[in-house]
């Protein structure tokens, strides 16, 4: 039977794209990929290729194809990744599904104002009020998460799941604008951790070889 | 057992906290609501009380408060609603969620230019190409869902699930903004049997008996 096949944009700057591969490696589910390049002119006809609603990631399993990064999340943990996503106790599922849902569609400034750019440093833009109220809301939602399960492992509920996968992006982002997290060190440790998985060093290895493309690019 | 306690915003103009109403009120799942009126100088400190992320809804079910409306649906299909929000067989719960999640994240043109609001008087508004994009892949969404759904009953997947509390507050946005569903006769069927719901007449009629005005839902 064919592996599944995760269509993706570039790595470089496709933090949709990197959840649902994080998921993929770091569980060790063979896969195969498909890097589609961002804004080129074949880039919407070729993502259409696989999905009408025109946005990777997507999934292609079978006769299967999956949108939204945070569906592909839930499809694997049904499927691929035999519930290792999401714990098994309704109230903990219930809590990593609310903030990987408030990531999903939330944090606009944050993605607007410190645009992925995987494997470079950048200057910290001055940040807009609401900007820096989504960087608190985020410091003090993973804060608390890992004060609260300090003892089961070193991800945000403690064992790796769908929130590490929704937030990974995040902390990327904060790592190339060097956002203070000074004041969260439980925060700050979490960043690192996600940084330092051997899953995203391959990512980001892959991103700082593909060319950089001046429309998404400083 | 208390029951569980909805938090929501404005029934005219909150969109989100409708998702998350309608599927407990169509599945007669019993539940208490308290009401907090959005942008008023009190709101986000009543909010605050209920969920630490600040936003409506919110669902507080004995110690747990569960936020964002489709993990509250994830929530209540898993307990409350006994898997009637979602079905069983795998690769459909897996459309099910793509389309639910596309639209929690997305459409932000339509949500931006067409708000929700349920007291407005029906009239059309000129759309942007963004805007009417977003309004096509809507249509031929339904429309595809609805030719292969059509022997299951008359929701998004044949049965009533997930994706239908999310799209609701889109049909709203159709009949208040007259949008031309011609050349979709499924996807009209559908809205229309969205709008007819018991469920939604009433969120409906307790809308417009709402005193506060929002401008910035006022198109």
């Amino acid at each position: 039977m064919p592996v599944p096949l995760l269509v993706i944009g570039s790595k470089r700057y496709s933090s949709w794209s990197l959840r649902p591969w994080i998921a993929l490696k770091h569980l060790g589910i063979p896969f195969q990929e498909r890097l589609i390049p961002l804004r080129q002119a074949d880039t919407p006809a070729r993502i259409r290729e696989y999905s009408p609603a025109g946005k990777v990631p997507v999934l292609v399993d079978g006769d299967l194809t999956v949108h939204e990064s945070i569906a592909i999340l839930e499809y694997l943990n049904e499927t691929h990744a035999r519930e290792r996503l999401l714990p098994r106790d309704a109230p903990t599922r219930a809590r990593v599904r609310s903030v990987s849902a408030e990531m999903h569609a939330g944090f606009a400034n944050v993605r607007r104002q410190l645009t992925i750019n995987i494997g470079r440093k950048l200057a910290l833009p001055a940040l807009e009020e609401a900007t820096r109220a989504e960087v608190q809301r985020i410091l003090s939602l993973w804060e608390g998460l890992r004060a609260e399960h300090k003892g089961g492992g070193p991800f945000l509920f403690g064992a790796f799941g769908m929130a590490d996968c929704m937030f990974l992006p995040v902390a990327t982002r904060f790592h190339t604008y060097g956002v203070d997290l000074s004041g969260h060190p439980g925060a700050r440790a979490y960043g690192e951790a996600m940084l330092a998985l051997p899953a995203f060093q391959e990512w980001q290895g892959a991103a700082m070889a593909e060319p950089q493309i001046p429309l998404l690019d400083p | 057992m208390a029951l569980p306690l909805l938090v929501i915003g404005n029934k005219k103009y909150s969109s989100w906290s409708l998702r998350a109403w309608i599927a407990f009120r169509h599945l007669g799942v019993p539940f208490e609501e308290r009401r907090i009126p959005l942008y008023q100088p009190q709101s986000r400190a009543e909010i605050l009380k209920y969920s630490a992320a600040g936003k409506v809804p919110a669902l507080v079910d004995g110690p747990l408060t569960v936020h964002e409306s489709i993990a509250i649906l994830e929530y209540l299909n898993e307990t409350h609603a006994q898997d009637r929000l979602l079905p069983r067989d795998v690769p459909t719960r897996a459309r099910i969620r793509s389309v639910s999640a596309e639209m929690h994240a997305g459409f932000p043109n339509l949500r931006q230019n067409l708000p929700m609001n349920l007291a407005r008087s029906p009239a059309p508004l000129a759309l942007d190409d963004a805007t009417r994009a977003e309004t096509l892949r809507i249509l031929s969404l339904w429309e595809s869902l609805r030719v292969e759904f059509k022997d299951g009953g008359p929701y998004l997947f044949g049965a009533f699930s997930m994706a239908d509390c999310m799209y609701l507050p889109v049909a709203t946005r159709f009949h208040t903004y007259m949008l031309d569903l011609t050349a979709y006769p499924r996807a009209r069927g559908y809205y229309e049997s969205l709008m007819g719901l018991p469920a939604f007449q009433e969120w409906r009629q307790a809308g417009v008996t709402e005193k506060e005005v929002l401008p910035q839902f006022e198109k």
